[in-house]
């Protein structure tokens, strides 16, 4: 009882019933196929590198054994390699790191959320994430040219001077100011993750709900204060994430420490000796090493560290958890 | 005529609303058409939300060519409903429906549809306007190359057409390059009328179109609703009961996922057969 | 014998110029190594340097062999990784909020972001040079395109979740089907967001030293060889800084600041594009 209508308009599509092979259903069956296949894609990804480092890490735990992960030797001519050196000098610099680039930071975040008048948060802010997009290797080019010189002239020696000869610390702080050593490799780092721990910290603060703040300024707290005993609390979780964040990308970074480690593979009591790192031994000898034990003892080296970054992503994962629920 | 219960109510109808006037007699159709063609069979149509019941088991008539409002107060399932026509809920994985949505003959609640072909026949404007990022010609022309290849001049026809029909082009006509977000709002939601009507469908959803919209704008959308009557099928959700009152032809009142009472809208706003209907048009509750 | 409260604030006091000290020292360290960059660099920079090949040890020349090759190696990471990245993206932004491979891929996905790069580049070596018993161009890009897709899948599946649900059913609505939809709507209301998650991504790879160094290796000459080692910027700066010859190091220094100008210029300008977007909404 339909009235007539211009034939022209109407699409065809009379009847509702699929048709055996609409374009719709196969574009939607390829385009699906196509990003499940990539997001998938990810996890190969993953599992490839723990796969490829596991195997050719094999043949040196054939030949060496456990005992790999407590040998202090590296020596290509008798093929004994053990991988305490880098990973304490992983270890130590990461630390160090941390423990100069959190309070900075910390620092940093108090003045970008609490300080700064308005209109210069954002000139800060982008200084700091300026910090963040420099390259690796241009951080470790200026350790090495000019923060070198300054910190051998001038903190070693008082460092040495002042530090040095108290008790059991002073062994920290011994031996000739060659400049570039564990010590100086940990500021790198601390300077190189503040960007990182800024960023997430400030996002974490941001979540506080201002009603909070507000109630601790009103009872006559001190910014320092509601810092301290009422934002880090209600962020803990995602501070520690920050931190671990930053701990992750301590841990595997290359360019800026083989600069300015020494490249020594040995283990010292003091932060001014040479030492190394997996990530810089790996970087310094992977293109010369011969042999297959020589070859297989890097990827080792790279399979440690694979575990302990991972460890610690994963750990700063979880802790951000609430926040990107809180975000998102 | 369904959805009436015997229970009598008060003879008392409020006249506070404005009524339309009734068509006139005149119509070539009027003989066989007391009761006009039935586009859309509903019956017992359930919805869930998961595990929750958010539709009891409505059944009605939705008739060819006539402009049928939905109204009822805030979560009574008027919208829900609305969406069930065009099965746009599929796109949310936890909700489904049950019962049977006849459009002309075939259930559209059947599994064997195919869920593109039925949005070409049922076409839908929401709430609030929604232009693409595109160009105005191209978010009419968007719709309309889905189905069909046509020349740049056919093509021209088409979208120049269907914004006419949608009471836009005279104010765009000189800028249909420009984005389609750069209309105000009421122009917004006119050019996603126009986008539905460019695929010629044979119903139209309107759920609570003019509701985003100022006074005036709201007034041409509800000049341009009485127009498609004359081509589409129109059912319309509104909480705007004046609204209700001005442009439908049939009313249906929905309260808490069920059909309370459903009639010609007069007789709704007049004579209602329900003490809940009397009630929630005078204003009593809702 | 100060009282409570003048301790605390004098606690206060000291706090808060520390916070402003460490974040001048931030600043200050910033403008540093800039100007280091700045004023070694352009001590090497000259005409020469960009016409002529990397020089052998002691003598003076140019790196328009690295410069090249660092910009093919960058675009071929990036057109490897921006469709595996945005589609990867697009999947869990349109298809599957909570399934199990959206939550996996996510939380990997963020992993990747931050595993050393270095990794990455022992895992291309063996993927992709041991089977071939050389180092290729193909391998250097390969270990960017890995860098660069978990950036770009975060970027894209936060843009995407941005686009209101709106237009998605306002496109289904009118019969789309879902690729369409996404493709023709969702796309195109994220594009900006997308488009600045790829020149981040780009930002990132340009700088990167570690993944190239057994992948691509270096090339003293021309050459244009996908399947041989490519002149890149990053290892030719590391190979020539640590030298012992100063023509080399002034090379090294002028090439820092070519790649740093470039990158920091990249940051900027999608800093001040994504602004202009923000002031616009």
């Amino acid at each position: 009882m339909a009235v007539a209508e211009t034939a022209s308009d109407r699409p065809r599509v009379e009847r509702l019933a699929k048709s055996a092979a609409g374009s719709g259903t196969l574009g939607d069956k390829v385009f699906f196929g196509l990003t499940y296949s990539f997001a998938a894609l990810v996890l190969l990804i993953l599992a490839g590198i723990l796969l490829s480092l596991l195997i050719g890490s094999w043949p040196a735990f054939e030949r060496l054994g456990l005992g790999f992960f407590t040998s202090v030797s590296w020596n290509p001519v008798t093929e004994k390699f053990g991988a305490v050196a880098p990973v304490y000098g992983t270890l130590v610099t990461s630390l160090i790191a941390l423990l100069f680039g959190v309070p900075i930071s910390l620092g940093i975040v108090i003045v970008l959320t609490e300080l700064a008048p308005e209109r210069l948060r954002r000139p800060i802010s982008t200084a700091i994430e300026l910090l963040a997009a420099i390259p690796s290797i241009i951080y470790g080019m200026w350790g090495l040219f000019v923060f070198v010189p300054f910190y051998k002239a001038y903190i070693q020696p008082a460092l040495g001077s002042s530090l040095g000869k108290v008790p059991i610390v002073g062994a920290l702080f011994s031996g000739p100011p060659f400049g570039v050593g564990m010590l100086t490799a940990g500021l790198i780092l601390a300077i190189m993750i503040l960007p990182f721990i800024a960023a997430v910290m400030r996002d974490v603060f941001e979540t506080v709900p201002p009603l909070l703040r507000e109630s601790a300024y009103a009872l006559g707290a001190t910014t320092w204060e509601v810092v301290w005993h009422v934002i880090l609390p209600y962020t803990r979780t995602g501070v520690a994430g920050a931190i671990m964040l930053g701990l992750g990308r301590a841990l595997g970074e290359t360019m800026a420490v083989t600069f300015v480690i020494g490249n020594s593979n040995e283990i010292n009591a003091s932060l001014f000796m040479p030492a190394t790192t997996i990530s810089a031994t790996i970087a310094n000898e992977f293109t010369e090493a011969v042999g297959d034990v020589y070859y297989s003892s890097l990827i080792a080296l790279g399979l440690t560290l694979f575990f302990i970054t991972f460890v610690v992503l994963v750990l700063a994962k979880l802790m951000l958890r609430q926040l990107a629920g809180k975000v998102r | 005529m369904l959805g009436t219960s015997a229970s009598p109510a008060s003879q008392e109808g409020d006249s506070r609303i404005e009524l339309r006037a009734p068509a006139p007699a005149a119509s070539a159709e009027d003989a066989e058409a007391v009761l006009p063609a039935v586009k859309i069979e509903v019956r017992d149509l359930k919805f869930y939300y998961g595990q929750a019941l958010a539709l009891r088991s409505i059944s009605m008539h939705i008739y060819d060519r006539r402009v049928t409002a939905l109204i009822g107060p805030s979560g009574c399932g008027k919208s829900t409903f609305l969406r069930t026509l065009n099965r746009i809920y599929e796109l949310y994985p936890h909700q489904r429906a049950e019962g049977e949505v006849i459009l002309d003959g075939e259930n559209i609640l059947g599994a064997n549809v195919d869920l593109n072909r039925l949005r070409a026949r049922v076409g839908m404007v929401f709430q609030k306007p929604t232009p693409f990022p595109m160009s105005i010609y191209d978010n009419i022309a968007f719709g309309i190359r889905l189905y069909e290849r046509l020349s740049t001049v056919e093509m021209d026809e088409r979208v120049e057409r269907a914004i006419t029909k949608a009471a836009l082009w005279g104010e765009v006509k000189d800028k249909l390059r420009a984005s389609g977000l750069s209309l105000s709002g009421g122009q917004q939601q006119r050019l996603c009328i126009a986008r539905a009507i460019a695929l010629n469908p044979e119903v139209v959803l309107l759920d609570e179109p003019a509701s985003a919209l100022d006074p005036i704008s709201t007034q041409r959308i509800e000049e341009l609703i009485k127009e498609l009557r004359e081509d589409y099928t129109v059912v319309i959700v509104t909480h705007n009961l004046q609204q209700a009152a001005r442009v439908a032809d049939y009313t249906a009142l929905m309260y808490l996922g069920e059909l309370v009472e459903f009639d010609d809208t007069e007789t709704i706003f007049t004579r209602p057969s329900k003490k809940q209907t009397e009630d929630y048009v005078t204003g009593r509750f809702g | 014998m100060i009282s409570l409260y003048r301790r605390r604030r004098l606690f206060n006091y000291f706090q808060m110029t520390a916070s402003v000290l460490v974040t001048a020292l931030g600043i200050f360290i910033l403008a540093s190594i800039l100007w280091t960059l700045i004023s070694y660099g352009f001590r090497g920079f000259s005409l020469r340097m960009l016409t002529d090949m990397t020089p052998p040890p002691g003598s003076a020349g140019g790196v328009l062999n690295a410069i090249a090759g660092s910009v093919v190696l960058t675009a071929l990471g990036i057109i490897i990784g921006t469709p595996i990245g945005v589609l990867a993206g697009t999947y869990l932004a349109e298809y599957s909020e909570r399934g199990k491979i959206a939550e996996a891929t996510r939380f990997i996905n963020d992993i990747l972001l931050s595993a050393p790069s270095i990794l990455i580049g022992l895992f291309v070596y063996e993927i992709a040079v041991v089977p071939t018993h050389h180092f290729s161009a193909w391998a250097g890009a390969i270990a960017l395109a890995l860098i660069a897709i978990p950036v770009i899948v975060r970027t894209s599946e936060d843009m995407l979740r941005l686009v209101p649900n709106d237009l998605r059913e306002a496109a289904t609505a009118l019969g789309a089907p879902r690729w369409k939809m996404i493709v023709q709507v969702s796309y195109r209301a994220a594009r900006a967001g997308i488009l600045t998650g790829i020149l981040l991504a780009l930002a990132r790879i340009a700088g990167e030293t570690a993944p190239l160094l057994f992948t691509v290796l270096n090339n003293q000459f021309w050459s244009s060889n996908l399947d041989a080692p490519m002149a890149n910027l990053p290892v030719v700066i590391f190979q020539f800084a640590l030298s012992p010859y100063t023509d080399w190091q002034q090379l090294a220094w002028a090439s820092a600041l070519l790649v740093t100008a470039s990158i920091l210029g990249l940051n900027i300008f999608v800093r001040l594009t994504l602004g202009k977007r923000e002031k616009r909404s």
